[in-house]
């Protein structure tokens, strides 16, 4: 009896005629362009980086401070740099989700249409702007005003470490970056969060509703558990992007090397590994140079590991996608 | 006696949504408590000389949330506090956002066409010192630049890509997910490491000096996930019944590709390699980092400096005088309207499939 029902086969679908085989070999050859330029990225970057690691040792150079391009006795480390990338992304990040969140709560939820298309176009519009230009704006407009917020944050709460300036000038603070990164940021994780806030079920919602619950219950109970997962992917997304970002940063910051700011905001002290490398390229040493590289490998490792892991997640939390 | 059941199902209310229904009563409480701080706080301006932004966070906003959570409370009991309050914190966290886009906008409209005249488009900065007035020169050189470098990126990246989306979506293959999770890993590739990645491959080495066509290539990893990922929505949303149709009736697998999929994807995809255009042309730090500056117009790709818009605004904000700085906003408005073209043709594009779909 067994032997009745024949296996199952499995298809297989072989490229018959010469121009189906020439169409799959361009798209696969197309496709490995990918992992081409992935693998050259990491090849072409350590190879270069290699002295430097080997100098100062990868712990050191990741995790010390001081950057010193004398030609005799050179010394370069970015842990300040790497973890004001990390504070100012932070800041970005703390500053956006609330304004993301709301504005895609309001796209999908409150607006009438005509109104919600066109937030949401004005969202895709902050998106399409150049970060040089977000920068200009920042150097130029918003660093006076972001400064009078921060003097503002240390008058009234400046018994807090966090909001201590012993400096007496509030411009070029992380605050200040971090606020611009927020600004950058804010796009991508309200896109990401509206996508995920439009596939939630309506009858959840209108079940909720109709037990009696209200606007913000059915926010709390309903909205963020289904959408969590994917808003964290989102806000991964969007972390990736910040510590990333290098003239809007290199504009508006004040770049410290010899130690590490770690929590004071408004003071004029602050790091970033990307505008790090912006601000010694131009007369780097050939020292240097290998040095600015190994720096590189570290935003590329750290952002890569950010984004497979974002994008893991998001996919998972959009499993309508596949 | 008979008795006679009535077969026909309940009959569902028209309105379906109860709780959306807002008696005349409510409604007059929400007006109320809109307009109240509003007027309180428009009096206070007038009258007390508040500076309006601590005014409008100190003042407005506070009585703003107590009215808005009296308003609950009249309406839906004491469970009602938490919906007012998370309704005006919506509404000022997303206009807050709106006020900072129309900020961006304005400052660069407003200092960009101060700067914008016919000789800013089309001049170079040959005669152009830091301090020079805006009679002479402008960004003639660099538009030039951004189109040469930008279009040798498109050409050599939409193949690739537009290869990449078919192969996601047309084929069966087994390693399409790690094709698909390296392009996301890419997409985060932070500009300057694609711009560090070109020099020390060709620059370090020595292979070449600055150039021109190195800026494109430092521009081809930042593109290359955006115009693919695009692309793969596009094709993706061809329905499967379409192809299967031609491969059933005895198509190969390129012409059911060339003659059913591609007309049908071809306005995504035209969007997928605008969305892509305009995703470089405002990238800096990678031509900051292979190309060199130049003051003249220069068609050569292959050796010497070009300038590119970004890399003209960052260099007259380095150098910090005023009319540099006019200059810049100069640039930043000619780089948005760059963007504003190839976004509202992206838009247009996909409007256009939609368009077509609802007939």
């Amino acid at each position: 009896m067994t032997d009745i029902v024949p296996p199952k086969r499995k298809l297989r679908v072989k490229p018959t005629s010469k121009s189906d085989r020439i169409f799959y070999g361009i798209s696969t050859a197309g496709a490995n362009s990918t992992i081409v330029i992935v693998l050259a990225i990491m090849f072409f970057l350590t190879i270069n980086a290699w002295p430097t690691f080997e100098k100062f040792g990868v712990i050191n150079f990741v995790f010390g401070s001081g950057w010193d391009n004398t030609l005799e006795n050179p010394s370069f480390a970015i842990g300040p740099m790497l973890y004001g990338s990390f504070l100012i992304a932070g800041i970005g990040v703390v500053l956006a989700v609330p304004m993301a969140i709301s504005i895609a709560y309001f796209i999908e939820f409150m607006a009438a249409k005509p109104i919600a298309k066109a937030t949401a176009l004005l969202v895709d519009l902050l998106a399409a702007i150049p970060s040089v230009v977000i920068g200009l704006w920042g150097l130029t407009i918003f660093s006076t005003v972001g400064a009078g917020w921060g003097e503002m944050l240390h008058d009234s709460l400046g018994f807090l470490p966090m909001f201590e300036n012993d400096a007496g000038n509030f411009l070029r603070t992380p605050f200040i970056a971090g606020f611009i990164v927020a600004v950058m940021i804010v796009p991508i994780i309200a896109s990401v969060t509206r996508e995920i806030f439009s596939q939630i079920d309506k009858d959840l919602i209108s079940a909720s509703l109709a037990l009696g619950g209200n606007r913000e219950s059915t926010f709390r109970k309903i909205i963020l558990p289904t959408s969590s997962g994917g808003i964290t992917g989102g806000v991964l997304l969007a972390l990736g992007r910040a510590l990333g970002e290098t003239v809007a940063i290199f504009f508006v910051l004040n770049l410290v090397f010899d130690e590490v700011n770690w929590l004071r905001i408004v003071l004029p002290e602050g790091g970033a590994v990307a505008s790090l490398i912006l601000a010694k390229f131009s007369d780097a040493t050939a020292d240097e140079v290998s040095a600015l590289l190994a720096a590189g490998v570290v935003l590329f490792v750290f952002t890569l590991f950010i984004n497979v892991i974002a994008s893991y997640i998001v996919n998972k939390a959009q499993p309508w996608r596949k | 006696m008979e008795k006679v059941i009535d077969l026909s199902p309940i009959e569902r209310p028209k309105k379906s949504t109860p709780w959306s229904a807002i008696s005349v009563k409510s409604r007059l409480i929400l007006i109320v408590a809109s307009l109240v701080p509003a007027v309180i706080f428009l009096y206070l301006l007038t009258t007390f000389n508040l500076d309006f932004m601590a005014g409008l966070l100190l003042t407005f906003l506070p009585m703003q949330l107590v009215s808005s959570s009296l308003a609950g409370i009249l309406i839906l009991g004491r469970r009602g506090i938490l919906d007012g309050l998370m309704i005006v914190t919506t509404l000022f966290l997303g206009s807050f956002v709106f006020v900072l886009l129309m900020s961006v906008m304005w400052a660069v409209i407003e200092r960009g066409f101060a700067a914008l005249s016919p000789q800013f488009i089309y001049q170079n900065d040959v005669y152009v010192t830091p301090t020079t007035g805006l009679e002479i020169g402008g960004v003639g050189h660099a538009i030039v630049g951004t189109l040469l470098l930008v279009g040798l990126s498109t050409i050599v990246t939409v193949p690739l890509a537009l290869a990449t989306a078919v192969y996601l979506t047309e084929t069966r293959s087994k390693s399409r997910g790690l094709i698909r999770t390296l392009l996301q890993a890419l997409s985060g590739l932070p500009s300057v490491v694609s711009g560090l990645f070109i020099y020390s491959m060709l620059i370090v080495t020595g292979v070449t000096a600055y150039a021109g066509w190195v800026g494109s290539l430092a521009l081809i990893p930042l593109m290359l996930p955006t115009v693919a990922r695009v692309a793969e929505e596009a094709l993706r949303l061809v329905p499967t019944e379409l192809r299967n149709g031609a491969l059933g009736l005895g198509a190969s697998a390129w012409s059911a590709f060339s003659q059913v999929t591609l007309p049908a994807a071809k306005s995504g995809l035209v969007t997928a390699v605008l969305l892509g255009v305009a995703r470089i042309v405002g990238e800096t730090a990678p031509l900051l980092l292979t190309t060199a500056l130049a003051n003249n117009t220069s068609l050569n790709m292959i050796e010497g400096g070009i300038s590119t818009l970004p890399t003209y605004l960052y260099t007259y904000v380095g150098l910090g005088y005023d009319t540099s700085i006019q200059r810049a906003w100069g640039a930043a408005l000619v780089l948005l309207i760059v963007v504003g073209i190839l976004f509202a043709g992206a838009r247009i594009a996909s409007a256009g499939k939609k368009a077509k779909k609802r007939k």
